[in-house]
């Protein structure tokens, strides 16, 4: 309890605990497995030299779309609003980068990211101003129909370079400068993957805050009942447009480095709303429920994506297939089954006790598909009036 | 072409691809409306239609004599018209299996999963279609021109494709037949009570696992049926859901959630003034929908008929 201000050891219930911010202490075991996955992200590049299944631009993307999910997880885990047009501020972020960069030549890293999050939070603005004046399922559709509306304006316009995109190649150095340097293009993706991992562990305490805040309690306590957060005083529509915007400007983040990674925007992967659906599966995939879940959806969407586009050309009904077994079977998500009391946590340790098991899941699989089928008849009977 | 016929031209236009979108968003738009869920597949519905429409439209229409004299071609769409009835009829099936085997066991649940559940179905189902269809786009050449040499608005000296003038048509009767199944059967009123109260009409004995399956199912019946119709002048591909599906959201927030008088109105207003917006000016075409619903939502927040559940 000593060091108040500077994050250190502290003791709690008679364990030692280590201290990151104000509240955020995390247990040994918590801290161990928070410096090994630090570690791990941190020699990516290493191993990514080593290895060539791994490439150091798909989990840079990987972290980057992650980044995106914490942000709509804001929405999603304390607000229970499910956006689906999160794909928009990724999407202005990107472009707000290129665009300046292709355009009006500005190079500096910094800028091109502090301006991706000035656009980002106008434009989250304004669209959660729009769309939050509904709620449950029609303000996911107003979300997703504004998603649209960015793509349509930017494939429609030369000035974005429709569906061709726009280069991030500004200067005379033909990629953004990062802190003024003017890197070789290997250098420059390693620096900028350190760079992302650097806002993105800032993101997530900032994040960890944000949540365990009086504002996040009141989020939290919105999305548990509105009339009620209404009645005992929490402004509620303010708190949920706030909370749009952050969630907003996190995506914005995330596009503008995209930008620089991927060094050419085109408005298919950033825009359309296909992606908005990837953002949100990412965070359901890792665990809506958690913290880091969505960051760990995005790696392994993304690391799935890349790999799985190599072996079929059946990509999409995989992802569709893996969605039907997290929403019928993992609810909780990956991060979040994992955790004691989790269905994933049970089984593993069911098959541990009994391998046999197994045979039990089969059956049980074949049992409903059976019911499945029967019942399917009975319904197309009971539709059409045959007996 | 003088100003006049142009306009005309246009309007029509307008008017048909606003059918079209009527028929694609009436099926959201009652399955939202009562199941209470935002079904992203529905555009894959409408996909899966035009998929299985080139099939039996094109077996059915490689059966009959070619276009030639007036009989023949009132023969020729006739069966055409079959073939889109019977797609329609294949998609009820379809429907029913998806809303019984995905949706049925996720009603309770928290609504973010159903989101995901319909985000799942739209990429197995455009996957099933490429499966079975191949990844290269279909044309049905010969309906769209065989329709066309039918003379009817040639006439009257404008130049218009016939096909489109069935369309409309279509369109017409088939809402005449939606707004009388609502107001006039029992099974519509039975639907109607179960989108106003589900406990209610739980209470005086409505199966509502029923009606939600039959909803379903209606649902896939239209969108399979724009499907069908839909695929003559254009071609089957793989992402031809994705525009629709939007566009239908975008008719549901200017008609009112949930009503389907406003889905009709909003569906001809969105289809007649972004073709004006086409003529006028083009690179609006994508955008002039949108820009139609952000004025709607400033303006009249609740949409034009805004019912919040209630249908007719």
């Amino acid at each position: 309890m000593s060091n108040r201000s500077l994050p250190g050891l502290v003791s709690r219930d008679g364990e030692t605990r280590v201290r990151v911010t104000k509240g955020l202490e995390l247990t040994k075991r918590q801290s161990m497995l928070a410096l090994v996955g630090l570690l791990v992200v941190f020699a990516i590049p290493d191993i990514a030299t080593v290895t060539p299944s791994l490439q150091l631009t798909v989990v840079h993307q990987g972290l980057l779309f992650g980044l995106a999910a914490v942000g709509l997880n804001l929405l999603l885990r304390h607000t229970r609003l499910v956006s689906f047009g999160h794909a928009a501020f990724f999407g202005t972020g990107a472009y707000t980068a290129a665009v300046l960069a292709a355009k009006f030549d500005v190079a500096s890293f910094s800028l091109l990211l502090i301006a991706a999050m000035v656009v980002a939070t106008l434009v989250a603005a304004i669209v959660g101003y729009l769309s939050l004046r509904h709620t449950g399922l029609y303000f996911s559709l107003l979300t997703l129909a504004f998603g649209q509306l960015l793509y349509a304006l930017v494939q429609g316009q030369s000035f974005f370079g429709s569906s061709d995109g726009l280069p991030v190649r500004p200067g005379a150095a033909r990629q953004p400068l990062i802190f003024g340097l003017a890197l070789d293009s290997e250098a420059y993706a390693v620096i900028l993957y350190y760079l992302t991992v650097i806002i993105l562990v800032v993101s997530l305490v900032v994040m960890w805050r944000l949540v365990n805040s009086p504002f996040g309690n009141a989020l939290d306590a919105i999305g548990q009942d509105r009339t009620r957060a209404q009645f005992i005083g929490i402004p509620v529509q303010r708190y949920v447009w706030i909370a749009f915007v952050i969630s907003g400007v996190y995506g914005g983040v995330a596009g503008a480095l995209y930008a620089m990674v991927q060094q050419h925007v085109r408005p298919g992967p950033v825009l359309y709303f296909l992606r908005s659906g990837d953002i949100l599966f990412m965070a359901i995939l890792g665990g809506f429920q958690t913290l880091l879940g969505p960051l760990v959806g995005g790696v392994l969407l993304v690391f799935l994506q890349d790999v799985g586009r190599d072996v079929t050309a059946y990509f999409d009904a995989l992802t569709g297939v893996a969605l039907l077994i997290i929403v019928f079977g993992l609810p909780r998500g990956l991060v979040g089954s994992l955790r004691a009391g989790g269905l994933l946590a049970a089984a593993t340790r069911d098959f541990r006790e009994n391998p046999a098991v197994v045979g039990e899941w089969i059956s049980a699989a074949v049992t409903g598909i059976v019911e499945a089928t029967r019942n399917w008849l009975r319904d197309v009977q009971s539709i059409l009036g045959v007996r | 072409m003088t100003g006049l016929e142009t306009f005309v031209t246009h309007t029509l236009h307008g008017i048909q691809y606003g059918f079209v979108l009527f028929l694609i968003a009436s099926g959201l738009t009652i399955v939202l409306g009562i199941l209470d869920v935002l079904n992203l597949a529905h555009g894959e519905l409408f996909a899966l239609g035009a998929y299985v429409g080139f099939t039996i439209i094109g077996y059915l229409t490689g059966l009959v004599a070619p276009p030639t004299t007036l009989s023949t071609q009132l023969v020729f769409l006739g069966v055409v018209l079959l073939g889109a009835a019977l797609t329609a009829a294949i998609l009820v099936p379809v429907g029913v299996f998806l809303e019984t085997t995905f949706f049925k066991p996720i009603y309770g649940r928290d609504e973010v999963y159903q989101i995901v559940l319909t985000f799942a179905l739209l990429l197995i189902i455009k996957d099933v279609n490429k499966l079975i269809w191949g990844p290269s786009p279909l044309r049905l050449q010969d309906a769209y021109g065989g329709i066309n040499s039918i003379p009817v608005l040639s006439r009257v000296g404008l130049t218009y494709p016939t096909y489109n003038v069935v369309i409309i048509v279509i369109g017409l009767v088939t809402v005449a037949g939606l707004f009388w199944f609502f107001n006039r059967t029992k099974t519509g009123r039975i639907i109607r009570a179960t989108a106003i109260n589900r406990e209610m009409a739980t209470a005086i004995g409505v199966n509502t696992g029923r009606t939600f399956t039959l909803v379903f199912a209606l649902g896939a019946f239209f969108a399979g049926f724009a499907g069908a119709l839909a695929l003559p002048p254009r071609f089957a591909s793989l992402d031809m859901g994705a525009n629709p599906l939007v566009l239908s959201f975008v008719v549901i927030v200017i008609g009112g959630l949930g009503s389907l008088r406003g889905a009709f109105v909003a569906a001809l207003l969105v289809g007649v003034l972004s073709r004006w917006a086409i003529w006028q000016y083009p690179p609006a075409e994508l955008a002039a929908p949108f820009a139609i619903m952000a004025i709607v939502l400033l303006v009249r927040p609740e949409g034009l008929f805004g019912t919040w559940g209630e249908m007719g």
